[in-house]
């Protein structure tokens, strides 16, 4: 093994908890007992390096100027005071880098940067790149950019984007993607139930907010043709496609180099510091680094969708559910991000854990001028399980039944089929989890 | 400005600036990356440092302030080799996970058992209310810490003997 291989296998026997320095051995080393965290020594004395630790002596510092308004055109970008900032060596703005193309998770419609004419969506919208010698420089220029705007209607709710005259946020429109769920008849199993209930549901934006904001550090080999970044991503290989295809670079010359990750769940999955610092990278020769402060992470990277979810539930007089309507409406903000798989998912997911032989749903992602809205743990499951469980209590209070044996008569078991299609051949334990929280918590049929 | 003070127990002498933050002054002058920033508003714990026996949220603190102070960071507590009780506490409980946290816990984790060696499991959340874990392992951070006081009152009666 070459010195550099060891290296590498040291880095990731180290780095992931997946394999030993000593080479794998037979299984049953893990199930049913204790194991140590193979990167806690690293992280208990605080060696463990983060994107934000890398350093190198001739660093320069990059910060984004970044929107103004969150729906306007912009009109005109003004560097030149910023440019004579002490300090600062390169200011990047779209006219310089005409070849960049958008980039997505599932839709490439996020812009590299703004260029005059075109449209910033949201307040985390890059203008412009800053390089300089110093934070305190590329900071100092950043605030002296000057921007004009046109300002347009800031569409804040995704019913309102939905409507006829509602301005197009994107070309295409403001409904990014519709999926439908269809199966049995729920007209007609609407029209024999006992009892029928329809309510709207709202859940809000959250921020997955990891300890370790966005941050990296890019260095380009000019010999090689290879740009180095060490940035955090959930997604290795996704993120050097992305970039390589933004930057009309091959693949082999974006190398995604993953530090110790100071948490993601779901907001690192989308691009985030990795393209500017690769053009800035590019363009001065020398080895940069962009850190998002709390702020710009919040502004600027994806969060939970806000969901809106309409369930419509019938059910008969045994207590059996018998139709099941949803309509799922995801506000995904700027950019399509996951938002497309995420409202896909939760809709899949209306009825929760319960049987139900007939099923109707729509699912939209829909643009609006909030930031954009992604991946976070559950992927549209957790906002629908607030919507179904709240139908669950308010039908079994209608049905004066207790709210737990209304579940056990419903709940999945083996051999159910899920809303997708699904059938659950294996380990469904839904039913034996709901006996014993009602035995643990002495359960006295929802009664005080 | 010069400044003079110690930090994990070595004389240091540098020049600063009135604004630059004590945090940015360990990190990148001191190379001390063990003092992490999580929100720079002083609401996380993650830039957590002993200063003058007192925890401390480093981004809060001017640099000219740390003159003659005396700072212990993550670094200055135990090396991988010779981890102290915290640390190897810590390991033990299956306390860390993305780690991002672990540097101002385990500081915060040292002042309370300092001053109390024995502290009930409430005293322990209590002295670890200014750190936020966002992998929220709490439960194994707390035992963790506790851990860490039998195994320094062992210490402590064996030094005794
Ligand atoms: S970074 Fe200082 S308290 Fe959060
Ligand atoms: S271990 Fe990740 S924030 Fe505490």
């Amino acid at each position: 093994m070459t010195d550099q291989n060891k290296r590498i296998k040291d880095y990731f026997c180290k780095h992931t908890t997946r394999c030993t320095i000593e080479g794998v051995k037979k299984s049953k080393r893990f199930v049913g007992h204790d194991v140590l965290k193979a990167d806690a020594w690293d992280k208990v004395t605080g060696e463990a390096v983060y994107p934000d630790d890398i350093f190198f002596d001739d660093l320069l510092y990059v910060k984004i100027k970044r929107a103004v308004h969150p729906h306007a055109i912009l009109k005109d970008i003004d560097i030149s005071q910023a440019k004579k900032v002490e300090g600062v060596v390169d200011i990047v703005i779209a006219e310089d880098i005409p070849d960049v193309r958008q980039f997505g998770l599932i839709i490439r419609d996020q812009p590299v940067l703004i260029a005059p004419g075109e449209k910033m969506r949201y307040m985390g919208d890059p203008l412009a790149i800053v390089v300089a010698e110093t934070k305190e420089a590329a900071k100092k220029a950043r605030d002296l950019i000057k921007v004009k705007v046109e300002e347009l209607e800031v569409i804040t709710d995704p019913f309102r984007a939905m409507e006829d005259d509602a301005p197009d946020i994107h070309p295409d429109g403001n409904i990014v993607i519709t999926h439908h769920l269809n199966r049995g008849d729920v007209d007609e199993a609407f029209k024999n139930s006992a009892i029928v209930e329809e309510n709207r549901y709202q859940t809000q934006f959250i921020d997955q907010l990891p300890m370790q904001n966005e941050a990296g550090v890019a260095l380009y080999d000019e010999r090689r043709g290879v740009i180095n970044i060490w940035a955090a991503t959930q997604w290795l290989h996704d993120t050097q496609a992305d970039v390589a295809q933004s930057l009309r670079l091959s693949k082999d010359q974006i190398r995604i180099i993953q530090p110790t990750i100071g948490g993601a769940f779901g907001k690192k999955e989308d691009v985030s510091v990795h393209i500017h610092l690769a053009i800035a990278a590019m363009r001065t020769g020398r080895p940069v680094k962009l850190c998002f402060t709390r702020e710009e992470s919040m502004i600027t990277q994806s969060k939970r969708h806000p969901i809106t979810i309409i369930n419509k539930t019938g059910v008969d007089r045994d207590g059996y559910l018998t139709a099941w309507e949803t309509k799922f409406i995801g506000d995904t903000g700027a950019y399509a991000s996951s938002g497309p798989a995420v409202v896909h998912k939760g809709m899949y997911h209306a009825t929760g854990p319960y049987n139900c032989p007939n099923l109707r749903g729509v699912s939209h992602a829909v643009y609006t001028n909030n930031t954009y809205a992604g991946a976070m743990r559950g992927f549209g499951t957790a906002q629908g399980a607030f919507a179904y469980e709240q139908q669950m209590d308010i039908l079994a209070e209608k049905l004066s039944i207790d709210p737990a044996e209304f579940r056990l008569k419903n709940i999945y078991q083996k051999d159910s089929i899920t809303p997708n299609g699904q059938q659950l051949t294996h380990s469904v334990n839904a039913e034996e989890t709901i006996k014993r929280v009602m035995e643990l918590s002495d359960w006295k049929g929802g009664r005080k | 400005m010069q400044i003079t003070f110690t930090v994990n127990g070595e004389e240091r002498e540098l020049e600063v600036t009135p604004y630059t933050r004590l945090l940015d002054l360990l990190r990148e002058d001191l190379g001390l990356t063990g003092v992490k920033e999580g929100c720079g508003k002083g609401e996380c714990g993650a830039c957590t440092v002993i200063m003058n026996g007192e925890l401390t949220a480093s981004c809060l603190v001017p640099a000219p302030q740390a003159d003659q102070a005396e700072i212990l960071t993550v670094e200055g507590l135990g090396t991988r080799d010779d981890l102290h009780p915290i640390q190897e506490s810590f390991v033990e409980a299956g306390a860390v996970q993305c780690g991002y946290c672990i540097p101002g816990m385990i500081l915060a984790g040292k002042r309370l058992l300092d001053e109390n060696p024995q502290p009930t499991e409430k005293e322990v959340r209590y002295g670890l209310s200014g750190n936020i874990c966002r992998c929220t392992g709490y439960a194994k951070i707390i035992d963790a810490v506790m851990m860490a006081a039998d195994k320094l009152a062992v210490e402590g009666s064996d030094s005794n003997d």
